[in-house]
């Protein structure tokens, strides 16, 4: 038994669309809390309007976004998984079909750096990185698609040495310098220490945790919680009009490194596009979320 | 602090501009054009140097950062869905756009600078914000499509007049007296972060 090639080009169109039609639970949930401490009475009705909009997709099967990013894929694989196929093969191929038969049809993102073409392929398109479970027998397959309004404000600097509030400042700075632009309530991924790339990662796959979810570092719940409580004093508010629902949340990912520490900074705008699937070798799939 | 919500009809004229605030909600009918593109807005400021004609009228349109999937069938377009963009992209145009195209509404999402603003208070403008992630209801307001212009262009950059009704709401975020909502808060958090709160 073998995941195969069949498994993994269905999955990851799947979980694309999945993405660009549907928020997740945890994220309207957040929406929900947040509209019922807004006390910026725009801010409180821009916030409605966001689950209205969500919900209005989900039910009709529509987009949240016309800006569907490009497709970002994160694979975790298992020592024991068995592949039956090409792996980037399958998600390239996987995502020309989705192109080819979604409704609605998607908008051409995909975008050459060098000569500002746009379509749907590109080189290294679609975006996947693997990482390895040791002992599991089964792949996860996260999709979590980047457009432009949040993902042009990611940052990253180097420090030497630095202290926390060193650190805190700078993802400060970030969120303001983003403002209102990355359609708050954002959720921000922030990832300190490894190394330059690694930092980054760190960050983006901070952004991918379950809002609610407990820090397992002790130092990084309290520096999520201070950070989220600055970033709603900010006062950009839902969709950068004024209110105090600026953040959804604040996840930190850390890595021990040298002395000189990458800190790297990314933003999930209110849709927060998050799918997951497991897919195991005897071709059972899983959707997690 | 409560907030009033207008239904008013564009393109929106001078005088009704004049009557909203920052902060206040408009709900929209009539008509409107929208274009998503960089390029498309280069163009535009290539056709006020008079190096080409612009697509279709635009003199004291309500002018939006909005995005579209448009398709041709039989000889006629229809827009499958429309979702607004981050204007701020377009700040080195607007302000020549708004002045000499009289603009008297623009909009889209995440606000424009206030070079822009002051155009907008001398042609009597307000910005609007779309709810980004808004596509299935802000294209549910579609009436008709009325014209498509630019189709050499991608879609999202092509130039669209289209007749609405119920858009909305969305938010003033600049008005026409000089009120920009995105500079204020802006000016204010930056404030915060350098006092270390």
């Amino acid at each position: 038994m073998a995941i195969t090639f069949e498994m993994i080009k269905q999955v990851t169109a799947q979980l694309y669309e999945r993405s660009l039609k549907q928020i997740p639970d945890d994220t309207r949930q957040a929406l929900v809390q947040a509209s019922s401490r807004e006390t910026n009475e725009t801010g409180r009705r821009t916030l409605q309007i966001m689950i209205e909009s969500a919900d209005a997709a989900r039910s009709q099967q529509s987009l949240v976004c016309s800006d569907s990013g490009v497709p970002v894929y994160f694979m975790q694989i298992g020592t024991q998984a068995q592949f039956d196929g090409n792996v980037k093969q399958a998600i390239e191929e996987g995502f020309a079909e989705l192109v080819a038969t979604i409704n609605p049809p998607l908008l051409p993102h995909v975008t050459n750096p060098l000569t500002l073409e746009r379509g749907y392929q590109g080189k290294g398109m679609p975006i996947t990185t693997f990482d390895l479970v040791d002992g599991a027998d089964y792949i996860d397959i996260t999709c979590s698609p980047k457009a432009l309004g949040s993902g042009r404000w990611a940052a990253l600097e180097i420090f030497s040495f630095p202290d926390l509030p060193t650190i805190e400042n700078f993802v400060m700075e970030t969120v303001v310098k983003a403002g209102s632009q990355p359609c708050p309530p954002v959720v921000i991924g922030v990832g300190i220490g490894g190394s330059f790339d690694y930092a980054a990662k760190m960050a983006k796959e901070a952004t991918l945790r379950q809002i609610g979810t407990i820090n397992p570092e002790p130092i990084l719940v309290d520096m999520e919680a201070r950070l989220l409580e600055r970033i709603n004093k900010t006062g950009f508010g839902p969709m950068g009009t004024g209110g105090d629902s600026t953040s959804m949340a604040v996840h930190i990912n850390y890595c021990a490194g040298h002395g000189f520490t990458p800190v790297a900074v990314c933003f999930n705008c209110w849709i927060n596009r998050r799918t997951r699937a497991r897919c195991y070798n005897d071709g059972r799939i899983q959707m997690l979320e | 602090m409560s907030i009033t919500t207008h239904r008013m009809t564009f393109p929106l004229s001078a005088s009704d501009a004049r009557t909203l605030r920052a902060g206040d909600q408009v709900i929209i009918d009539g008509e409107i054009i929208i274009t998503a593109g960089l390029p498309t807005h280069a163009r535009f400021l290539d056709c006020l140097d008079g190096k080409e004609p612009f697509p279709m009228d635009l003199h004291g349109a309500s002018l939006f950062h909005l995005g579209s999937y448009s398709r041709e069938t039989a000889g006629q377009f229809e827009i499958l869905y429309i979702n607004p963009t981050t204007s701020t992209r377009f700040n080195p145009h607007m302000p020549r756009l708004i002045r000499e195209l009289q603009l008297h509404a623009t909009g889209g999402k995440g606000g424009l600078d206030d070079a822009s603003a002051k155009a907008m208070q001398e042609a009597g403008c307000v910005y609007l914000s779309f709810l980004g992630g808004g596509c299935t209801l802000l294209s549910q307001a579609i009436e008709e499509v009325l014209e498509v212009g630019w189709t050499d262009m991608l879609t999202h950059y092509r130039v669209v007049r289209l007749r609405v009704k119920g858009l909305g709401p969305v938010t003033v975020g600049i008005d026409a007296h000089g009120n920009n909502l995105y500079t204020r808060i802006h000016e204010a958090a930056q404030k915060q972060l350098m006092s270390g709160v």
